[in-house]
């Protein structure tokens, strides 16, 4: 009677199969929607790009001038914050990240406003969004996250597909809510002069309605711009990537610049918004048409100017070979190599996209074509189970980096030296690095083969917060157990020892292997090669990270390690 | 032939309603009703009819059913069964795109709080129920301007409804119905909302434009007064339940049952009268801080020729006439000076029958004091209104 309660109903495989289902049946819709996307955006990018950065500042102060109403605290807040933002370089990635807000705020209002007038004029309608809603809005905006992947692969669609989900509730709340607090007599009234559904909706309606929506749809956006960071974990470029590249590197001072970056975007988006919600001055109302038309044709010309000279300037961009996207893990060594590949590509006339991915994502992008390749597959150990999925539908180019190590790592001041002699130190906790990562299943499956493991933990968070506890420990002394992996530059900094492995639950020494998408060799043969190529030893990784940690530029780092290794990058392109 | 006709209208709201419908047949209660099914009955099993050009009126307490009628009437609220007849044609049974059509043309309505759309001018508020029509701008316009010229409002044309008094925007909801131009005007406790100076005048307003414009107009109210004013005929309905209909003579001398006796206010007659059931209150002049001039101001205003004068306490110190505050004006006198001090002061529970004898020797209206502090005025009307009640008491009983 009870056996439900012994045994797990299978709901995971149930969703699993489903998404497989939908992904498979809807391929070709899907891909079509990523593709137009993706086309979109980056025409969007292209174009917000285009505009100098400080004309559109300006543009934007005085825009702020006027919607607030000639009120200066906008205005000076809007220019001296927009300036901070292109000072610290990171311009681009604002742009990237607008375009990402402005098309989910205006899918979320396509589809919710619509939705939000069904659920206000249908009793059964509301009754049956409602708890869909409320599901959605619960739910944590990472689940969204994976279907996102398994639908539109990585980059900025899946993001837009998540944002749009997570928000698009307050829309569709505060148009019903706006339509239903209308005044039943007003409601009659329309009614009784024998206005149809349709007039009733846009002469009475939705004007009496719009400031409501209005609300709806400005938390609609501050929502979005709350997805952007969790989005860039499935390669949303923009701002967000800095804030998670930051906290997976532990770099403070980085994370702090971009989060300020988003917050200032948040208060200007939020601020026009609720300033456009204003009632209209009766001054305002009482502008002719004429003069209204005027003024609409005149920001018309003044936003097809803008268009056609930004096309002209696309057009005479030069001519790149080819795009090559890469993807990696916001792992140092990773972040180190690929940079080095991209620049090589990069000055070969490829335009390169690095992509930063969590673990199974990179592995799942590369598998379904959506990355070109990586250079960060751990084998046979740390990726073992990612290999095994994914195996069948990428090309192997072979090792790029031999005597790579993973395994469980302690200072030297600790007294262990083996797993096996781990009793209780540390709280009996190991601490580890992403949840998605290879070296955290190896370290999951040595805690199942040690049984004097049997009660540690295996905590996880990220590359970036685990160097930071370890920094903590070893300045106070304390006793910590981490999974480390070298080429890494926390070797060179602390005193730390790899604690012996007797029954080899962590892996020996790995390697780490260039993977490609299959068709590469076919599209891009020059590309292919110098990933194929591709080699280098621990030295020099470890030398480029270095450079990286004490606060280079990646791209930079690897500028100047290709500058002095010249002779080695030649051969690869051989 | 009548213009509008109910034939057996019942409105059933909530649960079971067909259970609802069989027990309004077997003549239960409303009460019994909700009891046994829950359902609520709106209308039960109302029938009458509405002649063209009169104003019939709709009377009842809240809760009656009276908001209900008038909206089945323009199908706001679809009836659960019965039949409705606008000259002739049965809109009960009618589809939306008709229905439509006898909104658009014949029947248009008027609303308690006016039910005017805030982001719209006077303007266009007015010409509403044409542009849903489709009537062209140019031509629309000129007839909305000319319905807000009627009522005086053309002026106020592009203001909105929230910088209007309550008055005005009644004015407003009477012209956007009327520049629709439709045979038949509901107008649904149109001026409760209003002061009641402002109620007075729109309902003669209501009474001259009907002089002028002849149409049928269903009127609902709770206030007898307001019914006995402006109906030609009068509805009376209860727990939706129409007690009586007829000239407001008709309810008032012969009520069809206890209840509309109870609701016309018939004064219990085996009370006898005092001076205090038929005061009405007193227009006064405080001779301490008014002049002349106040005086007379008030005098225009309440359009009298005579106050009584008080001072600070409403004790009473006499009465002031026009021509006595005109002698104060021209001659620079207070108040205090001119007032005449020999009026007739009548304690609050003398007998009606006794005032009688002192009201016809006395030019003025008779103060009802209580000691010496005024707490209002006896005038002729009352009295003998009063009294021809008494005298019918009698004949009847007898």
């Amino acid at each position: 009677m009870f056996s439900f309660l012994q045994q797990a109903l299978p709901v995971a495989d149930w969703v699993e199969n489903f998404t497989d289902w939908l992904t498979s049946t809807f391929a070709g819709l899907f891909s079509a929607l990523q593709q137009a996307g993706q086309f979109l955006m980056d025409g969007m990018t292209g174009i917000l790009t285009m505009i100098p950065p400080l004309l559109f500042i300006l543009v934007l102060t005085v825009a702020a001038f006027f919607i607030s109403n000639k009120k200066w605290g906008l205005t000076s807040f809007t220019l001296i914050g927009l300036l901070f933002i292109y000072n610290q370089g990171l311009w681009t990635d604002l742009m990237s990240t607008v375009t990402l807000v402005l098309l989910s705020s205006l899918l979320s209002i396509i589809i919710g406003v619509p939705l939000g007038i069904l659920m206000a004029k249908n009793e059964t309608a509301k009754k049956i969004i409602t708890p869909i809603l409320d599901f959605m809005q619960t739910m944590p905006g990472f689940v969204y996250l994976i279907p996102a992947v398994a639908f539109f692969g990585i980059g900025m669609v899946p993001g837009v597909f998540a944002s749009v989900i997570f928000a698009l509730p307050p829309t569709v709340r505060f148009t019903n809510l706006g339509i239903r607090q209308i005044p039943k007599e007003l409601v009659e009234a329309s009614d009784s002069f024998g206005g149809t559904a349709k007039q009733k909706l846009f002469k009475l309606e939705l004007p009496l309605a719009k400031s409501t929506i209005l609300a709806g749809i400005n938390q609609t956006t501050m929502l979005a711009l709350s997805m952007v960071v969790i989005a860039s974990m499935i390669g949303a470029p923009g701002l967000g990537r800095g804030v998670l590249s930051a906290l997976q590197r532990a770099q403070v001072g980085n994370g702090f610049v971009n989060g300020l970056a988003l917050v200032i975007l948040a208060i200007i988006i939020d601020r026009f918004t609720q300033n456009i919600n204003k009632p209209k001055q009766q001054a305002a109302e009482k502008m002719p048409k004429s003069k209204k038309r005027k003024l609409g044709i005149a920001a018309g010309v003044v936003a097809a100017v803008v268009l056609l000279a930004s096309f002209g300037f696309g057009g005479a961009s030069e001519k790149t070979k080819g795009t090559i996207n890469l993807s990696y893990v916001e792992w140092d060594t990773e972040v180190a190599s690929t940079h080095v590949v991209g620049e090589v590509l990069k000055e070969m006339g490829y335009k390169v996209n690095t992509t930063p991915l969590d673990n199974a994502i990179m592995w799942e992008s590369v598998a379904k074509g959506e990355s070109d390749a990586m250079v960060a597959a751990w084998l046979p150990n740390t990726h073992k189970s990612q290999y095994a999925q994914y195996k069948d539908q990428v090309d192997d180019l072979g090792v790029n980096l031999k005597g790579a190590k993973v395994g469980i790592v302690v200072p030297d001041y600790m007294d262990v030296n083996s797993i096996a002699d781990l009793s209780d130190q540390a709280n009996k906790t190991i601490t580890g690095i992403e949840p998605g990562a290879g070296v955290v299943n190896a370290a999951e499956n040595t805690l199942k083969a040690y049984p004097n493991l049997a009660d540690w933990k295996v905590s996880t968070s990220s590359s970036g917060a685990m160097t930071v506890a370890l920094g903590q420990a070893i300045k106070n002394k304390q006793p910590i157990v981490i999974t480390g992996w070298s080429p890494h530059w926390m070797f060179a900094k602390y005193g730390l020892k790899y604690l012996e492995d007797p029954k080899n639950a962590m892996g020996s020494a790995e390697s780490i292997h260039t993977m490609a998408r299959q068709g590469l060799k076919k599209d891009q043969p020059e590309a292919y090669k110098v990933l194929d190529n591709f080699h280098w030893t621990q030295k020099d990784m470890e030398s480029v990270m270095l450079a990286i940690n004490e606060g280079e530029d990646p791209s930079q780092a690897a500028k100047d390690w290709i500058k002095d290794h010249q002779k080695e990058v030649d051969e690869w392109k051989e | 032939m009548s213009k509008v006709k109910v034939e057996h209208l019942t409105k059933i709201f909530g649960k079971k309603q067909q259970q609802a419908l069989a027990m309004i047949q077997e003549n239960r209660s409303k009460n019994e009703i909700v009891e046994q099914t829950g359902a609520t009955v709106g209308v039960y099993d109302a029938s009458f009819e509405v002649n063209e050009g009169e104003i019939f009126v709709i009377m009842g307490l809240s809760g009656s059913g009276k908001s209900t009628m008038i909206r089945l009437l323009n199908r706001l609220i679809d009836p659960t069964s019965g039949e409705i007849y606008i000259d002739g044609e049965n809109i009960a049974q009618m589809d939306k795109e008709a229905l439509r059509e006898v909104r658009r043309h014949k029947i248009n309505m008027v609303f308690q709080n006016f039910g005017l759309f805030p982001h719209r001018t006077i303007l266009e508020n007015t010409e509403y129920g044409l542009e849903v029509r489709g009537v062209p701008k140019a031509e629309r316009q000129a007839k909305a301007e000319q319905a807000l010229d009627n009522s005086g409002l053309l002026t106020f044309k592009d203001q909105y409804p929230d910088q209007l008094s309550g008055g005005m925007q009644q004015r407003v909801g009477l012209a956007r119905a009327l520049a629709n131009d439709p045979e038949i005007l509901l107008m649904d406790e149109a001026f409760s909302a209003l002061d009641p100076l402002i109620r007075r005048e729109m309902q003669d307003e209501l009474l001259d434009l009907q002089s002028n414009v002849q149409k049928t107009i269903i009127f609902i109210t709770h206030d007898l007064n307001e019914a006995l004013r402006i109906g030609d005929r009068i509805a009376l309905m209860k727990d939706g339940q129409i007690m009586q209909i007829g000239t407001g003579e008709e309810i008032l001398t012969h009520p069809a049952n206890q209840y509309v006796r109870d609701f016309v206010e018939d004064v219990d007659r085996s009370k006898v009268l005092t001076a205090q059931n038929i005061m009405v209150p007193a227009l006064t002049t405080n001779i301490e801080v008014d002049g002349p001039n106040v005086a007379l101001n008030r005098m225009r205003k309440e359009e009298v020729s005579m106050l009584l004068a008080v001072d600070r306490k409403r004790k009473l110190k006499g009465s002031l006439t026009a021509d006595k505050a005109l002698e104060a004006r021209k001659n620079n006198l207070t108040l205090k000076e001119v007032i005449d001090k020999n009026v007739r002061r009548i304690p609050k529970d003398m007998l009606v029958t006794d005032i009688f004898n002192l009201i016809f020797d006395s030019p003025a209206p008779l103060a009802v004091v209580e000691g010496d502090r005024l707490v209002g005025v006896v005038i002729r009307g009352s009295v003998l209104e009063a009294l021809a009640n008494t005298e019918e008491e009698v004949t009847t009983n007898v």
